[in-house]
């Protein structure tokens, strides 16, 4: 693609330079008069392709510092102040609705067998942990990235100036910090899990039984991970990593080569992503909490019910009880 | 490659850790907030504060302060220590700290405004990378040592080395940075020191200016000013580039441009910054602008456009140029030059119709092996163009420091007293007469010189009137045969005041030089790379000499204007001022209370005022007489009445009434006669009492033509009816004597105190004092006082007869890439000047036969940036300044980076054809340069050879920024007039790192 | 009240910086932070021309438009100024910049962008004039002195005006008629939405 364009370039340029070589020979012999040849703001910036800059050259090493007018910052201000609070409000509101709607509608979904009183062990301490660090990181995160584009109109006339300033530089402060437990845990979560998420052939009755949440009594067969937590999961690994990449240029916005534009393709990328991830995990939260009964405890004491297990990942705890039964008795006391 | 001032605790201990240092850069572009960075400078300068408790380190602590506006401040003005322009500066003072910096609104020269350097001033006195103390290299470790300690040991050597090789064997290097009175007393130093080897920056700069100009009109100077450039309608720049050189002169020249529509033509091998405002550009290939010269003058001469009248009047020998100038036609011209015909032709037209026109040059046009023919190549196509001595027009040299012209002035040179006396028995004898020692007394200061390898002995007579070592050789001096150098021995001890060693070709031989010297004395505010180039281990000594914002003085700007300035504040640290340094190493030698006789002395310190008052007794040569402290503090306290395009004040009976402001030189006779100055040389539009003139008869009244038949004619070299206004003679006349005056029946306007004062001085023969001897001034005041302008009404030279190559002859650069047009226009055949061998022809004979060209196809110009000056260690260790440019560079044309694959910012080796040479250096890909042209920056230095010398200099007094010297590759050529180096054209070859 | 702009004419600029280093000396600017700068259009061909950038003091300033603590504000003047207080060093007035001003010190978390800096058109901050406090943060106020921004007053060829729009733009005029050309009042569309009509 690259080199067609150079190409094109290069032919558009030996056909100009054939013009005027055929119109006006003494015109390219004139000498140079720099006056009357000068650049013309006004003609650099008509030339000017989309999101392009006029730049230029300049002694000091800071490759920000070469563009001198950059009209797409009017663009990155649009986005900022238009575009990002559509997507934000669409996807967020979108999705606290869809919720509440869903909730009004199915209610709690149920064990539909009741408690059975025996417990499976769905994580070990340190995948909740893991899903903790992450997922604490992750609401602080959010709010107080939620907070640079809405605070201002929501918070900042509750708090007074100073007051949100104060909120919103120890937001960004704990913004900063927080990114690297949040990034540490991605890392683990996709090292622990992603055995557990890869697609499969099952994935797709599951989701063609609409996960069996739309209608009770309804089950389809799951593995360990049922298609909706692989989903969640790539979602949070991919989500994660596009948060981590843009972050990462934000945070660090001084390396060799960061241009004007670099940083606010990052920026978009960064906002958009996390209005989209928020909407998303307030649907994870959703369903991990008030809306299944006995889904909390996965991530809570780690002890599912073994109703729930087999009303929700049956493949699952089958192998789970295979797996019992195969392991040789303790010929020793653990004491 | 630079390191800021957090980073230099941890520096010193990783200056040998290349890698570790790397990590230093890498840190260094970052930045502090303001808070924290003021809180940090204060912790240093604390540092600083627990080394010594001297004054100077807690009134630095002090400095740290910023204005507080709840006390009085009081506003000083001195000028900007950097370029030649004279831009005034106002510093606001507050508790003997210099807080701030406020435009000079009133200044006729910048009306408040500055370049990068000016505007970075306070910096100068603020920043703490200064030298603090006296040190001594021991075992190659600096030592702190005190000023009396180091007085001692320095004189004790200096008087050891004078008993075993001479008094020549020491080199004094001067510095355009002095003030007036500093350069002055510098060269009278040399004087009672007995040497005449004692230079300044003038020698690398307009060396070849002086020497051309000064032969075809009488002096070699500006003959017009920066703000007269509002009048030219066309404005000729050629080896300038005055846009970095002389930021704040484009302001005249861009305000003349746009309010005449002047066409502003360039003449460039590299397209500048200068270049880009020009109505014309012209690329040539450098080093051949005798032949753009004469291809113009082809134009004028072929169309009938000179003006023949001026000619007639004003000019000798014109026709000899006429027939040289024949030769080269247009297709010779673009054969040589590479500029069509049709430009030249334009350009040509241009320049002779559309007057005044006016011929900018500096440095592209001296620094060359040709340079003096170069620039007498230039004042012909002004003389030819009838373009001298009017509003508008004339040769405006932009000279370079910013007390260049006055400390060239005052003699800082090797073949003069101060004022262009010359070396001459009158000269000395003149001399010894304002300074009241007897002659007798100087010539015994003098060595004795040997007869060596068949070349005559000098008595110390002789001796005294032989021009001394020019600057740019000094190292020869010290490692070639004792045979070869004419002197009583080698050099073996350097003192340099105020002077790069970076700045002059062949850098290899000058770190050898400096290796084999006995004594190296480095008087600097900076340690400057004389300190650091080389691996001395001992006798290197470093004295803090302070700034010229930390004492006063006068200094000339290039349009020849006095300006007095202020100190600010008191020398920080425990440097001290030229003054004192001079007498106390004077003192140390001896010669102090002879010396220094004339000046009120407090502290040590010479009275800078009562020095200007003695160079005002004996500057008649020059009109240095008339600029008495007192009148330029008038000026400087009443710039806002100065006129900006005449310069003039109004009538009006204050005490700068009618004045030019500065009092440009001449400024004739004494004081009390109130010449206003001289804004335009030569200019006979004006009475001489307004400061009109007429070309100085300087020449002689009549010179021998041969004739073909084998007779001669007597021609005049008297003006043929050109006399100034208001002239009682309307015709030549010689220039003025007590026997000339007697002639005219004028004796007898003298005073009797006068005549008997002429008497004195003449002895026997009264009738032959002349002028610029008479220290009475009575024949200057006289002379005037009829019209008459003292030094005579001659006419200009268009041929030097006096000088190599009388008519300009193009001759190919030592090391050019057209080889083939060496046999045709070679170099000047080898010969013997100033004390030493030039072979120039030998050189340019070897590289010729060692395929130079082939191996090094790259032409290697160098120029200015405009955010450093000079040899850059004063700016490079400003760090507002340092910020801007971080990194030596090499401009290469894309073409010739792309066949090397060379890309932008990344290091490339830049190699010399002679001794292996080679730098480091970035490369910067642009179209500024044409093919096969490479540009280098001249200011920096502290890496050598890819070397990183930064451990070399002393702790806390190393530049910000360092990096390789363009002259580590540049190479052999000296113009025979003055010595000059070739500074502009040799060849490289450049090759990715 | 005056309503004050910049104006770079780039027919005089020269490229010599007397109006970084003025600011950096005025305010003591630490290295790194370049409130001015001056970037050169078509280097080394015909037709180059050099332009000292800043803030511009937009009409409807785009940075404040995005801060997210709201800690720009405009003075009477037509200035845009930053509380230093309220800054919490996002970035975000940066990406919306057309001209580059906002400057962050590396001195925030990791390295990371701290309180960012910018030209204040020699106009300090929102603490009281020409007080310890309002210098250390912002530098001096020259405006409150009486006096115009310092690179401005120190441009070697007047290029660089500063003062009421109105009176800059016809002293600009005034030169674009008299010379015969001009490469147009550089930012001036992007920053006011108006161009100087010649």
């Amino acid at each position: 693609m690259k080199t067609a364009i150079l190409a094109l370039r290069a032919l558009v340029f030996a056909m100009a330079l054939a013009v005027i070589g055929h119109t006006a020979p003494v015109f390219a012999q004139q000498a140079p008069n720099p006056t009357a040849q000068s650049v013309n703001e006004q003609q650099l910036l008509d030339a000017l392709r989309v999101g392009g800059v006029l730049d230029g050259r300049i002694t000091i090493p800071n490759e920000t510092a070469k563009v001198l007018i950059q009209p797409r910052g009017k663009d990155w201000r649009d986005f900022h102040q238009t575009t990002l609070w559509t997507i934000g409000g669409v996807s967020i509101l979108g999705m606290l609705g869809l919720l509440v709607v869903f909730f009004l509608v199915r209610g709690k979904i149920r064990i539909e067998s009741g408690f059975s009183g025996r417990t499976v062990t769905r994580f070990g301490g340190v995948e909740r942990f893991v899903h903790w660090l992450t997922a604490g990181c992750f609401i602080i995160l959010a709010l107080s990235g939620l907070n640079l584009t809405f605070g201002k109109a929501f918070v900042a006339p509750v708090l007074g100036e100073s007051a949100f300033a104060l909120l919103a530089g120890w937001g960004k402060f704990a913004h900063n910090y927080l990114s690297f437990p949040f990034m540490f845990g991605l890392v683990m979560m996709f090292v622990i899990w992603v055995k557990d998420n890869i697609p499969g052939k099952l994935d797709l009755e599951w989701l063609k039984a609409g996960g069996g949440i739309l209608k009770k009594g309804q089950h389809p067969p799951a593995p360990r991970f049922n298609a909706g937590q692989k989903g969640i999961f790539w979602i949070v690994i991919l989500g994660g990593a596009a948060m981590s990449v843009s972050g990462w240029h934000l945070l660090f916005p001084f390396g060799a080569g960061s241009t004007v534009s670099d940083q606010q393709f990052w920026a978009n990328v960064h906002a958009v992503v996390a209005m989209v991830f928020i909407a998303v995990m307030l649907a994870h939260a959703y369903i991990g909490s008030v809306g299944m009964e006995g889904a909390y405890d996965a991530m809570g004491s780690g002890e599912v019910d073994e109703n729930w297990a087999r009303e929700h990942h049956s493949l699952w705890l089958a192998q789970e009880e295979k797996r019992a039964a195969m392991a040789p008795p303790l010929s020793v006391p653990a004491e | 490659m630079l390191i800021k001032r957090r980073e230099a605790a941890a520096r010193n201990n990783l200056a040998h850790s290349p890698r570790l240092q790397a990590v230093a850069a890498g840190l260094a572009s970052g930045a502090l907030d303001r808070r924290t960075f003021l809180k940090r400078s204060g912790l240093a300068a604390g540092g600083v504060v627990a080394l010594g408790a001297s004054l100077g380190s807690v009134r630095k602590a002090e400095a740290l302060g910023v204005l507080d506006h709840s006390k009085p401040v009081v506003a000083k003005k001195n000028m900007c220590t950097h370029c030649s322009v004279g831009c005034s500066i106002i510093g606001e003072i507050q508790n003997g700290v210099w807080v701030g910096q406020e435009p000079a609104w009133d200044s006729p020269i910048n009306r408040g405004t500055h370049c990068a350097k000016g505007a970075a001033s306070r910096e100068l006195v603020f920043g703490d990378r200064r030298l603090k103390y006296p040190l001594k290299l021991v075992n190659g470790q600096w030592q702190r040592i005190s000023w009396d300690q180091a007085i001692n040991e320095v004189g004790d050597k200096m008087t050891e080395i004078r008993a075993k090789s001479g008094a020549d064997s020491v080199y004094l290097l001067g510095s355009a940075k002095f003030t007036n009175e500093g350069a002055y007393l510098f060269r009278k130093f040399a004087a009672f020191w007995g040497t005449n080897s004692v230079d300044h920056q003038a020698r690398i700069c307009h060396s070849t200016t002086v020497a051309g100009v000064a032969n075809t009109w009488g002096y070699g100077a500006q003959t017009n000013s920066y703000n007269d450039i509002r009048n030219s309608k066309t404005v000729i720049f050629m080896g300038s580039n005055a846009a970095e050189a002389h930021p704040v002169s484009l302001q005249h020249i861009l305000v003349g441009k746009e309010t005449q529509r002047a066409n502003v033509i360039v003449f460039d091998p590299r397209f500048t910054r200068t270049a880009a405002h020009a109505t014309e550009y012209v690329r040539f290939r450098g080093g051949t602008d005798i032949a753009v010269i004469w291809g113009l003058m082809h134009h004028i001469f072929a169309n009938g456009w000179e003006d023949k009248e001026f000619i007639r009047q004003r000019v000798d020998g014109m026709e000899q140029i006429r027939a040289e100038v024949a030769k080269w036609t247009p297709e010779e011209v673009e054969r040589v030059t590479g500029i069509p015909g049709e430009q030249m032709k334009k350009v040509a037209e241009t320049f002779a119709k559309q007057r005044p026109s006016t011929f900018i040059w500096c440095m592209g046009g001296t620094q060359h092996t040709v340079g003096t023919a170069n620039v007498r190549a230039y004042c012909n196509l002004l003389l030819a163009t009838g373009n001298v001595g009017s509003n508008g027009s004339g040769a405006n040299i932009f000279r370079g420091h910013t007390n260049v012209q006055g400390a060239t002035d005052l003699g800082l040179d090797i073949g003069t007293l101060p004022l262009y006396y010359g070396l001459v028995e009158g000269a000395w004898r003149h001399w010894s007469r304002v300074w009241g020692v007897p002659y007798d007394y100087l010539q015994t200061r003098f060595d004795e010189v040997p007869a060596k390898a068949g070349r005559p002995a000098r008595t110390r007579k002789q001796n005294m009137e032989t021009p001394g070592i020019p600057s740019t050789r000094w190292f020869d001096a010290v490692l070639q045969k004792p045979d070869e150098v004419d002197q009583m021995d080698n050099i073996k001890a350097m003192v340099v005041f105020g002077h790069g060693g970076n700045t002059i070709p062949r850098m290899p031989d000058a770190q050898k030089g400096i290796e084999a010297l006995d004594l190296l004395v480095v008087a600097d505010p900076h340690p400057t790379t004389f300190a650091a180039l080389s691996n001395r281990k001992n006798g290197t000594y470093l004295l803090p000499i302070c700034t010229n914002f930390e004492t006063e003085g006068s200094r000339t700007a290039s349009n020849r204007s006095l300006q007095w300035g202020e100190k600010f504040v008191e020398p920080i640290f425990e440097s001290k001022d030229d003054y004192e340094a001079i007498y106390l190493l004077s003192k140390k030698l001896g010669f102090a209370d002879e010396m220094f006789k004339n000046y009120k002395l407090a502290n040590n310190r010479p009275d800078p005022e009562d020095i200007l008052r003695e160079i005002n007794r004996g500057g008649f040569s020059t009109g240095y007489s008339g600029q008495s402290p007192e009148r330029l503090k008038a000026h400087m306290a009443n710039q806002g009445k100065f006129d900006i395009v005449t310069l003039r004040s109004p009538t009006d009976g204050s005490d700068t009434s009618g004045d030019f402001y500065g009092l440009p030189w001449p400024c004739w006779g004494k004081p009390e006669i109130k010449h206003p100055g001289t804004h335009i040389l030569y200019n006979t539009n004006l009475h001489v009492k307004e400061g009109g003139g007429t070309f100085r008869a300087r020449f002689g009244v009549v010179r021998e033509q041969k004739n073909a038949d084998g007779t001669a004619t007597q021609i005049s070299m008297l003006s043929d009816g050109s006399y100034s206004l208001g002239s009682e003679l309307t015709d030549g006349y010689p220039e003025f004597t007590l026997g000339v005056l007697k002639k005219l029946g004028w004796d007898k306007d003298l005073t009797p105190t006068e005549l008997e004062q002429i008497n004195a001085i003449g002895g026997n023969n009264a009738d032959g004092v002349g002028w610029a001897v008479d220290l009475s001034g009575g024949i200057i005041r006289v002379a005037l006082d009829h019209g008459c302008i003292p030094f005579g009404n001659g006419k200009a030279r268009a041929v030097a007869y006096n000088l190599p190559d009388p008519v300009p002859v193009h001759r190919e650069p030592i090391y050019t890439p057209r080889t083939d047009l060496v046999a045709q226009y070679p170099t000047r055949p080898d010969g013997r000047q100033f004390r030493m061998a030039n072979i120039g022809e030998t050189y340019q004979k070897k590289a010729l036969e060692a395929g130079v060209a082939k191996q090094f196809p790259i032409i290697l110009t160098s120029g200015r940036l405009v955010e450093y000056e000079g040899g850059g260690e004063e700016t490079r260790s400003n760090k507002w300044l340092a910020e801007l440019q971080q990194d030596m560079f090499v401009e290469i044309n894309p073409a010739d980076a792309s066949e090397r694959g060379i890309k932008e910012g990344q290091f490339v080796w830049v190699s010399g054809p002679e001794a292996n040479s080679r730098a480091r250096v970035k490369a910067l890909v642009t179209e500024r340069v044409g093919k096969g042209v490479a540009f280098m920056p001249f200011h920096f230095a502290g890496w050598f050879q890819g070397v990183d010398q930064r451990g070399n200099y002393p702790k806390g007094a190393d530049p910000i920024v360092l990096g390789e010297s363009v002259n580590t590759v540049t190479t052999y050529g000296y113009d025979p007039v003055t010595g000059m180096h070739e500074g502009k054209v040799t060849l490289c070859q450049i090759r990715a790192a | 009240m005056a309503r004050m702009k910049f104006l770079c004419d780039a027919d005089r600029c020269i490229e010599c910086n007397a109006c970084v280093t003025a600011c950096k000396n005025e305010h003591d600017v630490p290295w790194g932070i370049n409130r001015r700068r001056v970037v050169t259009i078509n280097d080394g061909k015909p037709g180059e021309r050099s332009v000292s950038m800043a803030c511009m003091h937009c009409t409807d300033a785009p940075c404040a438009a995005v801060c997210p603590v709201n800690c720009f504000y405009t003075t009477a003047d037509a200035v845009v100024l930053h509380s230093k207080d309220l800054c919490i060093g996002c970035g975000y007035c940066f990406y919306a910049c057309p001209f580059g001003a906002p400057q962050y010190p590396r001195v925030g978390n990791f390295g990371s962008r701290g309180k960012m800096d910018k030209c204040t058109y020699c106009a300090g901050g929102p603490d009281a004039d020409l007080t310890m406090a309002e210098y250390t943060k912002y530098g001096s106020n020259r405006l409150a002195e009486g006096k115009l921004p310092l690179c401005a007053e120190m441009c070697s060829t007047k290029a660089l005006l500063a003062g009421d729009g109105a009176i800059i733009a016809e002293i600009y005029k005034e030169r674009v008629t008299r010379r015969g050309y001009g490469s147009g009042a550089w930012g001036w569309k992007t920053a006011y939405q108006e161009t100087i009509a010649l």
